[in-house]
């Protein structure tokens, strides 16, 4: 069993290629395997866009910020994005320890983030 | 105890010691490490530090379990002992190879140069909790006892110690 | 077992369970090496192997082909009441094989360990054992409480069953406070012992010389048949664990307390 994590997708209006993903939980090394294998299912769908809402998003470790790289990555990679938004302080801190503030689109407001789709 | 250049409180209460054991899985150490923010948090350290202690635990048991658990029955030994000013944590498993040893000291013994790690794909998601570890404590020291067990010693401040009578509230 | 050449898939035991195989993969898994794979199965099985866990920590890449006979292999095993599943993938492997839903099929694993410690876990009731000691103090309960719900859970115990066993910890570790020496230099110790059937809960206190006779008292209560009223003033804590519990005992002494408590697996 893993630790609880939630990822709830919603259509994004007016974006056919775009989804919202709320991330609800904790993101640690025992439930990537959850969180990989609902984006990856979307980017696969040609969901190439990714709008990651981190306001519930309560906790994440090395191994969930590496998938996220992976996942931004991956994102890039087929033409699209991965953005997150709403990210919590503690959460923020430990991306910017790593220096990964420079690899991640990373928006305060969920607004902002939807707007940056164009 | 004090650390190169750094002094800590002398403490008038005595510490208190918290010791678990638990299987060398992956899968226990979420609950693990919320227990120990809640530890922290029941005894008057701030939510923040509690959070970058759950991180720290976190990596550190990650790593010994990945690295450090070799055979079905391998446990990892976690001891936090909150101090008035400041909070240890010893991270202890049956030990990995050599190389595996090596690589943790290279990881915690890494200079303080005040830029960020560069993520440019060459570091490895180890090589990144072990990183984290180190920006978030104050001391990290590697140590391979008698009875060959490698433990990862951590010593972090309490970010309000020197407040008296203005802990934060839980 | 068998170590066939050139093709980087070694079979062999399981160090730790010998009834299963780990069969490693190293380097592409391609159309090509389809033939090779499917022989590693037949060699396994004619040793007798029907669990397998498969390592694929040195896998660079896996077809669609690959894979296919992957799953033909997993079938066969299957059909003898085994398994098949997958281990130590790297996040572009895992990547790979999500797109072709092979997560629908496949149970993955972190390492081999873990795959293998599944195993045992559900097919031979492996029981895993945490130890926790902690100072006698009351604030230090809930923590620990919480702790042994959230193992319960972890390990696929439903939420009734998880919040018996925090009342139960609960209970029986604010009793060893209650009764036991307080104080920093006083520890309890709490052993916690699960499998996929019950739980194994023990608790152990130095005993307060003061306090000790009260307890005895209780506990010789507890095993009278007796109706629980507004008069009965002390034990209601210890009183609950047991009606909780399927397996209840408590040995007191003037040197210390051990309360041990089964809980079997309801949900």
């Amino acid at each position: 069993m893993e630790s609880q994590i939630e990822l709830q997708s919603e259509d994004i209006q007016g974006k056919a290629n775009a989804k919202l993903v709320r991330f609800i939980g904790d993101l640690d090394a025992t439930n990537v395997e959850t969180v990989i294998e609902k984006t990856f299912n979307l980017l696969n769908d040609g969901y190439v866009n990714i709008i990651a809402d981190f306001e519930k998003l309560r906790y994440v470790n090395s191994t969930g910020l590496g998938i996220l790289l992976h996942f931004s990555k991956s994102a890039k990679e087929k033409g699209g994005s991965f953005k997150i938004a709403n990210v919590n302080e503690n959460v923020y801190e430990i991306i910017e320890i790593i220096g990964a503030t420079s690899l991640l689109e990373i928006y305060d407001e969920l607004d902002e983030a939807l707007e940056s789709l164009g | 105890m004090p650390g190169k250049g750094r002094r800590y409180l002398m403490s008038e209460s005595k510490p208190q010691k918290v010791k678990i054991r638990f299987p060398g899985d992956l899968e226990y150490i979420p609950a693990v490490r919320k227990f120990v923010a809640e530890l922290l948090l029941v005894n008057q350290f701030s939510s923040k530090c509690a959070y970058r202690s759950e991180i720290i635990i976190d990596e550190i048991c990650n790593n010994a379990v990945v690295y450090g658990c070799r055979t079905a029955d391998s446990q990892v030994e976690v001891v936090c002992v909150m101090h008035e000013d400041r909070i240890e944590f010893q991270v202890k498993d049956a030990g990995g190879s050599e190389t595996d040893l090596k690589r943790l000291r290279d990881a915690v013994a890494a200079e303080e140069s005040g830029v960020k790690p560069i993520l440019d794909g060459r570091k490895s998601a180890a090589g990144l909790g072990l990183e984290i570890v180190r920006l978030l404590s104050e001391e990290v020291n590697v140590e391979v006892d008698d009875n060959n067990l490698t433990s990862i010693r951590v010593i972090r401040r309490r970010e309000d110690a020197g407040t008296c009578g203005e802990k934060k509230a839980v | 077992m068998a170590d066939i050449r050139d093709i980087r898939i070694e079979c062999k035991q399981s160090d730790v369970c010998p009834e299963v195989a780990v069969v490693t993969f190293e380097g592409a898994l391609d159309s090509g090496s389809i033939q090779k794979i499917g022989h590693s199965f037949d060699v396994m099985l004619e040793d007798n192997y029907i669990y397998a866990v498969a390592d694929m920590a040195r896998v660079t890449l896996v077809s669609s082909a690959a894979l296919g006979e992957l799953m033909g292999c997993r079938t066969r095993l299957l059909e003898r009441g085994g398994d098949l599943v997958l281990a130590g993938l790297s996040i572009g492997i895992r990547e790979k094989l999500t797109a072709m839903d092979a997560n629908k099929v496949f149970k993955f694993f972190n390492d081999v360990r873990s795959a293998v410690n599944a195993y045992n876990w559900e097919y031979h009731d492996r029981s895993e054992s945490l130890n926790l000691s902690f100072p006698s103090k009351l604030t230090f309960v809930p923590p620990v409480r919480q702790l042994a719900s959230r193992i319960a859970k972890q390990k696929g115990y439903g939420n009734r069953d998880s919040f018996r066993i925090e009342t139960i910890v609960d209970e029986i570790c604010n009793n060893a406070v209650e009764h036991g020496v307080e104080g920093d230099e006083n520890t309890i110790e709490l052993l916690l012992t699960i499998d996929r059937k019950k739980i194994e809960i023990k608790v152990m206190n130095t005993s307060d010389p003061g306090k000790i006779n009260a307890l005895k008292e209780i506990s010789k209560s507890l095993f009278v048949p007796h109706i629980l009223s507004d008069e009965v003033k002390r034990g209601r804590g210890l009183a609950l664990v047991k009606m909780l519990a399927n397996d209840f005992n408590i040995e007191c002494s003037d040197v210390g307390t051990c309360v041990h408590v089964t809980k079997l697996r309801e949900e």
